[in-house]
């Protein structure tokens, strides 16, 4: 079997920089198949298995403005500034329209690409920011879970999996991909994810600091750290590894996935304009990482800004400009590579606002809202009930949609991973993929 | 009782117990301490000399001046009240956000200014274990700006832990209900007679003294109408016990009944052995290691019972143990951010950060003071470092040796530089319905935002000296590169280096050395000898 440094220096220092196998499997592929007939899907490791592109609304996106009823009485009486008329948006259906800075959007409805899941919410809804993003992420709405649901899943059901499997575009990890096994990376940009010293790249010191950031080739692999084992212990670390093999183990991800990162990014320019968004900025590397073919099941990028508690008219809209924007991009950037039918998009956002306007020509923090779910292999159209307008709970949308149920079809019917052990029961599936 | 330590003991062991119950120190930092012998070292960190108040509390952080604050506060929200009365909402509104906005501005600059202020005094004082064991009180008892928004409040009780330091833990809980960060944290003063509010009776049982399965739902149901009427009030900064609001009727909690108040029911819970138990495997973990042997937690857990909660013996029994400097333990503990950061700093030898690098760093590395994630605090040990966060200590430390963020050969390019920050930072975030001041465009915000910051480091790092290396590498060592290495080994690491990482040190000193061992190049030693898994273990 080869040693770790003989598979980096064939492929991260030496000549040849193709990437044909993540790094674990080589060192314990023998104990993966051996599990593998116990796992309830095969591990996940390739390079043309089904991507997911987890898209963050954050600060809370006002629902009612995105899909809006635009027929409801009790709609426009409780947003007398705020409030949509038919004309001012995209009929989707005789009581309802999508926002009109979303028309690439609704063309995709149409073609049925899009699929809105309408009144999307958890029961004892939180309005905090953090308490609500942190019930999403984890998909825990008792708040207590250190894991994430895209954790569990790369834990679940990438055994053996690159550090890669999982990539956010974010400063901080989101919570959703906390994970005892492999909690993916997350980069701010991939110029900066790297080691930055003071001299050029010939320097001798990347090669000190690539010698110091990699296990000894003498060491034999810690079988108590092998990525096959069971979970336990707390997010990060594999039970009965010590915390120096962890830290080798992550710095030796760091080194590789940056090496791996930053030479897809030179390599792969996309051809497709993007806008000038830091969210189209996001999907465009995105994309360049799926061109370069890495083995990355889940994306997680964030869009920030619907906090909209004052003057939310202009904002909102322009937000969802942005977001028409970029995806338009983004798919049209997927097509040329060939590869859209390898993904979905899914929205999210911690809450929805609520129904009444504010003074300040705002909304403040609410409950249920709607999400969307794009890409070829999506099955458009509207899913779930739109909430009623009339019957309130404390001046909020009940939601009619529980979110696990929409990560349950994600998980089974796109990562065909079961889904009960990530969400800790069994949430009805929805059938929009 | 734990077997004991002799009280011969190394120079590396001396490193190990600054570190742990401190935040670690330079080379002659450690000689001196060696120099007591482990009894007397243990004892003068127990006992220190610094005055509590050696290093004084920014001055709108008195308790005097955060009352007075609140008093100006009251009056002027019933001016706005009074002047707002006439107007349309719509007006109003407007009229209210003006009129506190320089309130949250000065709020916000605060509780940068504490988080300084702290960080600081960790790095400079001389009496390390009061600081250490304040950061471990702020983890235990989770209070989070993002909930209380009330730098003055947050800062008494920090004082609160400060004095409480290595006292009395039962004292401490009694104090932490009548904490007014703490009663807007956990919603007990919204607690009253007939609506009581679980929030507060769940965590000081569950997180605060027994742990999860050493009460029942019933428990903290009945406990939860003990907690009620205890209230912080906004006019004055005062609290109290409003009788009128409290449930005066008979509660049966742990199979007694009586009509117990909140500070009853924190009695009851100290009668019950859990209590020493979850605090002496606690402190074990803190101190020490991850999951602590069960005869040791027996072993603490009684001293502690014996010294009625006092902390302080149970501390000198983990420092005075032989375990505390066994294999398993030293060199074995991955440091938490902020363990990160002063302790690089003090091995530099530098007794002040360049601007905005604590802030900016506890934000990258994932432990902003005054902000644990939740009530449960920081999750510890491996969560703290994932490949970002390695490689953002690693250019940290590229910072403080070398003096810049900017990647060689770019523009502007800094590290881990977000344009695309998430939404919540900077802006202020409302836990709850109410609406916070209108934030300029968001994402032009959030970019401003890091770039202000990352442009006040660079700047900073302009006329910032940085470390001495003529002292800290005298020139005779230079032309010796494995005593260079050696030195510096002992400065960063307290122990000696594998020999294989010693002599890639060596080689790479080698090739440098060249005609002259330059500053720049003794940095760039450092920061490779920095740049390892091995350093992040303390």
């Amino acid at each position: 079997m080869k040693t770790r440094r003989d598979f980096l220096r064939s492929t991260l220092l030496g000549a040849s920089a193709t990437w044909t196998l993540p790094m674990f499997v080589e060192r314990t592929f023998a104990q993966l198949h051996g599990d593998a007939k116990d796992l309830a899907v095969q591990p996940v490791t390739g390079k043309d298995g089904p991507i997911l592109v987890v898209l963050q609304l954050a600060g809370g996106n006002d629902g009612l403005n995105t899909l809006v009823p635009f027929a409801d009485d009790d709609y426009r009486r409780a947003r007398p500034k705020l409030a949509k008329t038919e004309k001012q948006v995209l009929r989707l259906s005789d009581s309802i329209g999508l926002n009109a800075s979303m028309p690439w959007l609704a063309s995709q409805f149409h073609e049925g690409d899009l699929a809105i899941v309408q009144g999307v919410g958890y029961p004892n809804p939180n309005r905090s920011h953090f308490v609500s993003t942190s019930i999403w992420e984890t998909a825990d709405p008792a708040n207590r879970s250190n894991t994430g649901w895209l954790g569990r899943y790369f834990d679940n059901d990438c055994p053996g999996a690159d550090p890669t499997v999982g990539i956010s575009f974010s400063k901080t990890q989101p919570e959703a991909f906390g994970a005892v096994k492999n909690p993916g990376i997350c980069l701010s940009s991939p110029e900066l994810y790297r080691w930055i010293h003071g001299e050029g790249k010939a320097s001798s010191a990347e090669e000190f600091f690539a010698e110091l950031n990699r296990p000894d080739p003498d060491d034999t692999p810690q079988e108590g750290g092998s990525i096959a084992m069971p979970a336990g212990g707390k997010p990060g670390g594999l039970r009965g590894e010590s915390n120096l093999d962890f830290l080798e183990r992550v710095a030796l991800d760091a080194q590789v996935s940056s090496a791996k990162i930053l030479e897809l990014a030179a390599k792969h320019k996309t051809r497709v304009a993007y806008d000038g968004t830091p969210l189209a900025r996001s999907l465009n590397l995105v994309a360049r990482m799926i061109a370069g073919r890495l083995p990355t099941r889940v994306f997680y990028v964030s869009h920030g800004g619907f906090d909209t508690h004052n003057n939310q008219g202009n904002t909102h809209d322009r937000l969802l400009g942005q977001l028409d924007g970029a995806l338009k991009s983004f798919m049209a950037d997927l097509k040329e590579q060939g590869n859209a039918d390898r993904v979905v998009v899914m929205t999210f956002s911690e809450f929805g606002r609520r129904v009444g306007e504010n003074a300040s020509g705002g909304t403040d923090h609410g409950q249920g809202s709607c999400l969307f779910t794009l890409g070829q292999p999506v099955k458009g159209g509207l899913y779930g009930k739109h909430p009623s307008l009339s019957d309130l709970a404390d001046g909020d949308l009940k939601f009619t949609t529980d979110f696990r149920g929409v990560y349950a079809t994600v998980l089974e019917n796109w990562l065909k991973a079961p889904s009960k052990p990530i969400l800790r029961g069994d949430f009805a599936k929805l059938g929009f993929v | 009782m734990l077997p004991q330590a002799p009280d011969s003991w190394t120079l590396a062991e001396a490193a190990h117990l600054l570190n742990r119950a401190g935040f670690g120190g330079s080379p002659a930092d450690v000689i001196a301490l060696h120099a007591l012998g482990r009894t007397k070292a243990v004892d003068s960190l127990l006992q220190p000399g610094e005055a509590i108040g050696a290093i004084p509390l920014p001055a709108w952080a008195t308790s005097d001046q955060v009352a007075a604050d609140f008093r100006e506060r009251a009056a002027q929200r019933a001016l706005v009240q009074a002047a707002i009365k006439t107007m349309g909402p719509e007006e109003a509104e407007g009229y209210r956000k003006e009129a506190f906005k320089e309130a949250q501005r000065i709020d916000r600059q605060r509780m940068v200014e504490g988080r300084g202020w702290w960080f600081r005094k960790m790095l400079r004082t001389k009496a390390p274990l009061r600081e250490k064991m304040t950061l471990f009180w702020h983890d235990h008892f989770a209070t989070s700006q993002q909930k209380v928004r009330e730098p003055g409040l947050l800062l008494l009780q920090n004082e609160l832990f400060r004095r409480h330091a290595t006292g009395d833990f039962r004292a401490l809980t009694h104090a932490i209900l009548w904490d007014p960060a703490m009663m807007l944290y956990l919603d007990t003063q919204s607690s009253k007679r007939g609506r009581p509010n679980e929030n507060f009776a769940r965590e000081v049982m569950e997180l605060f003294t027994l742990g999860e399965g050493h009460y029942t739902e019933q428990d903290i149901r009945e406990a939860a109408r003990a907690f009620t009427g205890y209230e912080f009030r906004r006019i004055d900064a005062s609290t109290r016990h409003n009788k009128r609001q409290w449930d005066e009727g008979e509660k049966t909690v742990f199979g007694k009944t009586g009509r117990f108040t909140g500070d009853d029911v924190i009695d009851l819970i100290f009668e019950k052995p859990e209590a020493a138990r979850l605090m002496a495997c606690k402190l074990w973990e803190y101190f020490a290691a991850e999951d602590p042997p069960p005869a040791a937690v027996d072993a603490l857990a009684d001293t502690l019972r014996r010294a009625n909660f006092q902390v302080a013996p149970l501390l000198r029994e983990i420092f005075l143990s032989k375990q505390f400097y066994s294999d398993a333990v030293v060199r074995n503990q991955i440091k938490c951010p902020i363990q990160f950061l002063v302790q690089l700093l003090k091995q530099l030898e530098l007794d002040e950060a360049p601007r905005a690098y604590t802030q900016f760093s506890q934000e990258q590395l994932g432990q902003v003071l005054f902000q644990p994630p939740n009530v449960a605090g920081w999750d510890w040990g491996k969560a703290w470092i994932n490949t970002n966060t390695l490689l953002t200590r690693y250019n940290l430390a590229g910072y403080l040796t070398k003096g810049s963020l900017k990647t060689p050969g770019t523009e502007t390019a800094p590290p881990m530089a977000s344009q695309d920050e998430v939404e919540m930072d900077g802006a202020p975030m409302t836990p709850d319905a109410a609406p916070p001041p209108q934030p300029p465009p968001p994402e032009k915000a959030k970019g401003d935002r890091a770039k202000k910051m990352l442009n006040a480091m660079e700047l900073a790092a302009r006329f910032w000296k940085g470390p001495d290396y003529e002292k800290i590498a005298p020139r005779s060592l230079r032309k010796r590169p494995a005593d260079l290495v050696d030195s510096l080994g002992f400065r960063f690491f307290q122990s000696e280096l594998p020999d294989k990482h010693r002599k890639r040190f060596i080689a790479f000193a080698e090739e440098k050395q060249g005609v002259v061992f330059t500053n720049h190049e003794v940095a760039e030693l450092a920061h490779l000898m920095l740049s390892t898994p091995d350093y992040q273990l303390v």
